[in-house]
């Protein structure tokens, strides 16, 4: 007889009901279970904010203009760039200093973008935020969007959409997410804050929830996170709300994605709900209750080659390489460094490029886990001229890697989370039948990679399903 | 670091595969191939070491010369020409002249797989196109496998059976591929009235099962595809062979269903998950 001790029964029980809840929901959870390796930042669980740097590039978002001039000082929290149209937003300094310049810079996205250089002018003193905001439960929802707006809030995803825009462009629904699931490995950052914050998330999601007169809030977690569950249970039974519920996803990538969430959960009626990270909900919070704009986010920097893996407040424009510094460095040579997660993120040919508000993670991956040739770049080029030698690369990678013919394995097709054949779409995109690729449903891709990561011929599956989507017809990005 | 930071390198996501690959499938293939050799030296068909050698000679041969004509690098590095080879052996009857061998290994590897393309090109499977081409051009020679000659032997059933569920275990396929074949060949079997050679049949059956409908390049490109594909080629198994099952009816039933496989793709694509909005995992580039 087996015997099992009294915290393994409540985990089975635990178990037990989310499995039924599995059942309840109907569709099975397509995905892969990748290795999760969260430990290591795991194990500093308290958010530390890491000296300033020098300087720090903060990007200027479209339909947004600088209030500032060269050469003047600020304060952190400071507005820095007003928005000029209704769905534009502010921008706020992340540190006090001086601007220093306005000018161009590749975000670590690729592309060139606008500027705000603050270079620091003293030493840092301690953050002083203003007092609690009166009756702040009592604003109602047009004024919050204005706060929204003029607290520099966009939502913390790689989308970086203003939240009053997102709110107004999902005008209607009636359910709001809050997505804590984080379904790539080495990420943590919004595990980290829920843990350490769950009551401002949960306030900060019924602020969202009032600012677009919707009827509930479902909190979306992955099945595997048992603690943060049980603690946003507790406090949710704690408040009484009747209006909010925890709903679980499997614990499998690309489960816990926005567009998945609402496949599971709503689908066929996307519009009647909308979806918001934790963090966001968090710095909504912050935003209305304590009057901080928004200008740091929590960002996981990890990887096998960071020698103090942790979750950290950053401010927003701080450089890679100042965020792996506040990580105490590299205990070795990185072979690639990512935005984002090793599914999904954006390697970086170098780590001057600067945090934004959808960065989550900055991770450093030693060449083991990565497993690719090495190709360098030369140094000392342009941006535009480092952009020419990212083209190289990619076509060089393809004749460096060792890629070969599709087996048809079915890999893809089963791995696939919106259901459709990879293995057809990139076939015909190889032939240039780029209305072929349009007939297999290509314009439905959600781009996670699932296919690329289990295609055993290693055929670049996503570099085809982009040539397909571009050549077929011109996409109109979310609806 | 700033200077350093310059050369990392840059690529498309994912940044991270899975450790599968063909050189892994195609050798994982072969490891359960091994125990179906053994069983045929213990069985007393220590000969199919002797076509197993010619196989893989001209099989490599025939693989160099289609490189090098084709002008493409060769896949014998990743262990397909090795497989091909092996298993044509297994298919080969006793006592079958050196000539014969050599010209279905031709047939399969050079005219049936090579100048259709190669690797995941064509259409028909290369050895079972390969094993009916020398049936119908030598019917007196080409007599079943000699793993299967005469009533068949307990250890040829065991070696089969072993290879079977090493198979199973490295999970290439679809689970239910081989078990679906069986219980379709069985249900028939009994209903024709069954047979006075166990051995040999049952060890027919797990053999066509297991590593003749292994070969994902001709199979349907979906589950449901697959198990249409799989009880349609148990079915005409039976209905081709006259007398029941044979290896030579279950070559031409299964080269059959590789013909529909096309239409099977077409007919059970998968039906997307629309959506009015366009999201993306990856970030904006």
């Amino acid at each position: 007889m087996i015997l099992i001790n009294k915290n393994q029964r409540v985990i089975m029980t635990a178990q037990v009901a989310i499995n039924k809840k599995k059942k309840r929901l109907g569709r099975k959870a397509v995905g892969i279970r990748l290795e999760r390796k969260k430990d290591a930042s795991l194990l500093n669980w308290n958010l530390k904010r890491p000296h300033l740097p020098e300087k720090i590039h903060i990007s200027i978002p479209a339909f947004a203009r600088p209030c500032i001039q060269i050469g003047e000082m600020v304060q952190t929290g400071q507005k820095i760039a007003e928005p000029q149209r209704p769905e534009g937003v502010s921008v706020h300094a992340g540190m006090p200093g001086t601007i220093e310049k306005i000018t161009v810079f590749s975000n670590a996205a690729g592309a060139e973008t606008r500027v705000i250089e603050i270079c620091r002018y003293e030493e840092p003193k301690p953050l002083s935020f203003p007092e609690t905001r009166k009756e702040w439960e009592q604003i109602p929802a047009e004024e919050l969007l204005r706060i929204f707006q003029h607290s520099g809030l966009v939502t913390t995803d790689p989308f970086m959409e203003p939240v009053h825009a997102r709110l107004g462009r999902h005008a209607g629904a009636r359910t709001v997410i809050i997505n804590a699931c984080e379904p790539e490995p080495y990420i943590t950052c919004e595990q980290v804050l829920t843990t350490s914050h769950p009551v401002e998330i949960l306030k900060g999601a019924e602020l969202l929830k009032k600012a677009m007169s919707a009827e509930r809030i479902l909190f979306a977690f992955e099945d595997c996170n048992l603690e943060m569950i049980e603690l946003i249970k507790s406090k949710i039974y704690f408040l009484k709300w009747e209006h909010a519920e925890v709903r679980t996803v499997p614990a499998l990538y690309p489960q816990g994605l926005e567009s998945t969430l609402l496949q599971a959960w709503f689908e066929g009626e996307e519009e009647k709900a909308v979806v918001f990270p934790a963090s966001t909900a968090f710095a909504v919070y912050e935003a209305v209750a304590q009057q901080k704009p928004f200008y740091e986010r929590v960002v996981t920097v990890g990887g096998e080659c960071v020698v103090e893996p942790r979750s950290l407040w950053l401010p927003v424009g701080i450089s890679f390489h100042d965020a792996i510094h506040a990580c105490k460095g590299v205990m070795r040579e990185p072979r690639k460094i990512l935005m984002g997660g090793p599914m999904a993120g954006t390697a970086q040919t170098t780590t001057e490029v600067s945090v934004t508000a959808g960065t989550n993670a900055i991770l450093a991956l030693p060449k083991e886990v990565v497993k690719e040739e090495a190709v360098s770049i030369p140094i000392n080029r342009s941006v535009a001229e480092i952009g020419t030698a990212q083209t190289a690369i990619l076509e060089k990678k393809q004749k460096v890697w060792a890629e070969e013919p599709c087996i048809r394995c079915n890999l893809c097709v089963d791995h696939c989370p919106v259901s459709l054949s990879p293995v057809m779409i990139t076939l015909a995109a190889e032939r240039k039948e780029f209305s072929a690729a349009e007939e297999w449903g290509v314009t439905n891709c959600i781009e996670c990679g699932s296919c690329a990561y289990v295609c055993p011929s290693k055929r670049p599956m996503l570099k085809l399903i982009r040539l397909a989507r571009v050549s077929s017809k011109p996409v109109v990005a979310r609806g | 670091m700033a200077e350093e930071a310059l050369f990392y390198k840059t690529a498309l996501p994912p940044h991270i595969h899975s450790a599968d690959s063909l050189a892994r499938r195609y050798w994982g293939q072969l490891i359960a191939l091994a125990p179906l050799f053994v069983a045929a030296c213990f069985a007393g068909h220590a000969e199919v070491l002797r076509v197993l050698s010619i196989c893989l000679v001209s099989a490599i041969a025939f693989e160099w010369l289609a490189a090098k004509l084709f002008r493409k690098k060769e896949s014998l590095q990743n262990g397909e020409t090795v497989l091909a080879a092996a298993l044509f052996s297994l298919l080969m009857p006793s006592g079958c002249p050196s000539e014969i061998v050599i010209l279905g290994i031709f047939t399969a590897v050079f005219v049936a797989k090579e100048l259709f393309g190669g690797t995941g090109s064509y259409l028909l499977h290369p050895l079972l196109l390969a094993r009916v081409f020398l049936q119908l051009c030598f019917p007196k020679v080409m007599s079943e496998p000699m793993l299967l000659a005469g009533s068949g032997s307990v250890w040829t059933l065991a070696g089969v059976g072993l290879g079977g569920i090493i198979l199973l275990k490295q999970k290439q396929g679809y689970w239910e591929t081989a078990p679906l074949f069986m219980s379709v060949c069985l249900v028939c079997e009994a209903l024709s009235g069954g047979r006075e050679m166990p051995y040999a049949f049952f060890s027919g059956i797990l053999l066509t099962s297991f590593f003749l409908l292994a070969d994902p390049v001709t199979m349907p490109l979906t589950r449901k595809g697959t198990v249409l594909f799989v009880l349609g080629a148990a079915l005409l198994s039976f209905q081709l062979g006259g007398e029941g099952f044979s290896i030579y009816s279950a070559s031409c039933a299964i080269l059959s269903m590789n013909l529909l496989t096309p239409w099977l793709d077409v007919w059970l694509k998968p039906v997307p998950y629309k959506t009015k909005y366009r999201f993306k995992a990856t970030y904006p580039a």
